[in-house]
């Protein structure tokens, strides 16, 4: 694997179904469906950006409103210097494949990501890679999460489809993929084709 | 458990109380502040009063006109704010290990040009022999209670000074403690001189007086910071202006007669703040008084601890400060206008200290996470582990 792609935090929860991982600075998120990995050439797992926070560091500290007489935004950190220790990012991820013997499975691991393990942003070829096949769609459509499925499944498939030079079939592969995971569900269908047009 | 319900009778009946007494404390208050401004009360007659007198209670020294009312100065445009705060865990008597533990809070606020902040949190258990009592050689005191509080107020300032020692050398910087200069607590006759010469002498002063060889040489300024002070020294000093004798002897004139119904009682149940608030404008301080209190008198030396009001958007706050930042203008006026910044960004209360005070809080689980961690290496080491039928009964609360 590439180990000088960009590592974007580290885990600091974990389950079989995904993890979530800190930033090491703050607001320095990666995108809604992108694909990242964790773990070594060996045994590592791939999984989707599928949730952010910026919130205070401990819990019961909110932010508040500290720009009423500042000319912009920058200046509120500036005036106050200690939010930027105080505040952190976040982001969660579902596991939607992992690394076995040199092949790339699509089905959930045996065992979850590991605490302190550090989380990468795949490279496009990493992507591609992952994207030959669509099993991972199933796993995104049945995830119970905060962010709406369809929302996160356009998102995936208009990064991982950016990773291409010419994305239409690899979209075209997808959205077939899709049409038979939701059956008669056409409105959703419908939704997610919409937002990955090219 | 509280039942709330047979207090809340009791609460009704202590407000009522406090209404009743409103009316009178306004006639107070009214009569202290004509007082306060009247131009007839010769002030170098009242300072000599002030100095001679013997009272039963704590008169402020004077040092500037009684009604002054300073408007603060202009911030610089870089500056430092350092802030100290400590809360700790104490001796348990319950618990196998002897042990007590005190978290500083240390927090540095870097303003203007290379703008930052530094936010510690520096826990130090203190199990050896030196630390669990403080020894004389032939006598020995238990540091705990009210003396590990003492005990934690000193190392607050000894890492107020080890951080003032890094800040850069031409950066206006202020350095700021929660609570009082003064360490009331050893001024009672509690503790035998030997604690009170370990703690304050060779302790708090020592920590004093490395501030001042740092601030002899940078634009350096300490002050310590009391939200909602309760203190009435400077009310005191009305008192004497009311007081009909030249000299005041309470115990000698006054000894005999009840409490409210002294001649100076005409400005009793009146707080400093009261006065200050209807005196001064927001952002304004009051004028300089000295502290009389014993033990500033005969420890603090050079450190001669001063203070002032200042007026704040929601309350007035009682700032303390040693006599080298009084006595330098430029020290004086950058305490009162980075306190009051300081404020502004910190909705109230100095957000340097607000920050302290959060890295310093050791919350009721950390207590019971750092007990249990304890317990857990001593059991790993095979130590035997005793504790108390109080301590068990308290934690399986059995029916």
């Amino acid at each position: 694997m590439n180990e000088t792609s960009q590592r974007l935090g580290e885990v600091i929860e974990a389950s079989t179904t995904g993890f979530t991982a800190q930033c090491y600075e703050l607001y320095d998120l990666p995108p809604l469906g992108s694909l990242v990995r964790t773990g070594d050439s060996t045994n590592g797992l791939f999984a989707v950006v599928c949730h952010a926070v910026t919130e205070g560091l401990e819990p019961g500290r909110k932010p508040i409103a500290r720009g009423k007489d500042e000319p912009d935004e920058e200046s509120i950190f500036q005036s106050n210097p200690q939010l930027s220790k105080l505040l952190r990012s976040e982001f969660s991820t579902l596991v939607v494949g992992h690394r076995k013997g040199g092949r790339i499975l699509q089905y959930l691991p045996p065992q979850p990501a590991r605490i302190h393990s550090f989380v990468h942003a795949c490279t496009a070829e990493e992507s591609k890679d992952f994207g030959r096949t669509f099993g991972f769609l199933n796993i995104l459509l049945n995830a119970k999460i905060e962010t709406p499925a369809d929302e996160l499944i356009a998102a995936t498939l208009r990064i991982m489809g950016a990773s291409y030079a010419d994305p239409r079939p690899f979209l075209i592969g997808a959205g077939k993929e899709l049409a038979s995971l939701l059956g008669e569900d056409y409105g959703k269908l419908k939704a997610i084709l919409e937002r990955i047009k090219p | 458990m509280l039942d709330l319900s047979r207090v809340a009778g009791q609460i009704g009946e202590m407000i009522g109380q406090l209404k009743a007494g409103g009316q009178e404390r306004q006639e107070h208050l009214v009569r202290a502040l004509t007082l306060l401004v009247d131009r007839a009360i010769d002030f170098e007659t009242l300072k000599r009063k002030a100095s001679q007198s013997k009272t039963t209670f704590l008169v402020a020294g004077l040092v500037e006109p009684l009604g002054s009312h300073v408007p603060p100065g202009t911030i610089p445009s870089d500056f430092s704010i350092i802030a100290t705060d400590g809360s700790q865990i104490d001796v348990d008597r319950h618990q196998s290990a002897r042990c007590y533990l005190i978290n500083i809070g240390r927090v540095r606020l870097d303003y203007g040009n290379d703008s930052g902040a530094e936010l510690q949190s520096l826990p130090q258990l203190c199990a050896d022999s030196k630390d669990l009592v403080i020894s004389s050689g032939t006598k020995e005191q238990v540091v705990e209670g009210a003396l590990l509080n003492i005990k934690r107020s000193v190392d607050e300032c000894r890492h107020l000074a080890d951080m003032a020692a890094e800040l850069p050398k031409d950066r206006p910087a202020l350095a700021v403690i929660d609570g009082s200069l003064i360490l009331w607590g050893l001024s009672s006759k509690e503790y035998p001189d030997f604690v009170v010469e370990q703690l304050l002498d060779k302790g708090f002063i020592k920590c004093l007086d490395d501030m001042l060889k740092l601030a002899q040489e940078r634009p350096l300024a300490l002050s310590s910071f009391i939200s909602f002070p309760r203190s009435t020294d400077v009310v005191n000093v009305l008192r004497l202006a009311i007081c009909p004798h030249e000299t005041a002897d309470c115990d000698k004139f006054c000894g005999e007669i009840n409490i409210g119904k002294r001649a100076c009682d005409a400005v009793s149940g009146i707080q400093d703040r009261d006065l200050f608030d209807s005196l001064l404008g927001v952002g304004e301080r009051s004028a300089l008084f000295t502290s009389q209190s014993k033990i500033v008198r005969e420890s603090y030396g050079r450190h001669r601890v001063n203070f002032f009001y200042i007026k704040l958007e929601d309350e007035i706050a009682r700032v303390e400060i040693p006599e080298w930042v009084a006595r330098d203008a430029d020290k004086l006026g950058l305490t009162h206008a980075l306190l009051l910044d300081q404020c502004q960004r910190g909705q109230g209360y100095p957000a340097a200290l607000s920050e302290a005070h959060e890295e310093a809080v050791v919350t009721g689980a950390d207590r019971r996470n750092f007990l249990q961690l304890v317990e857990i290496s001593m059991a790993d080491e095979h130590m035997p582990q005793t504790t108390s039928a109080k301590a068990r009964s308290k934690n399986a609360r059995w029916l």
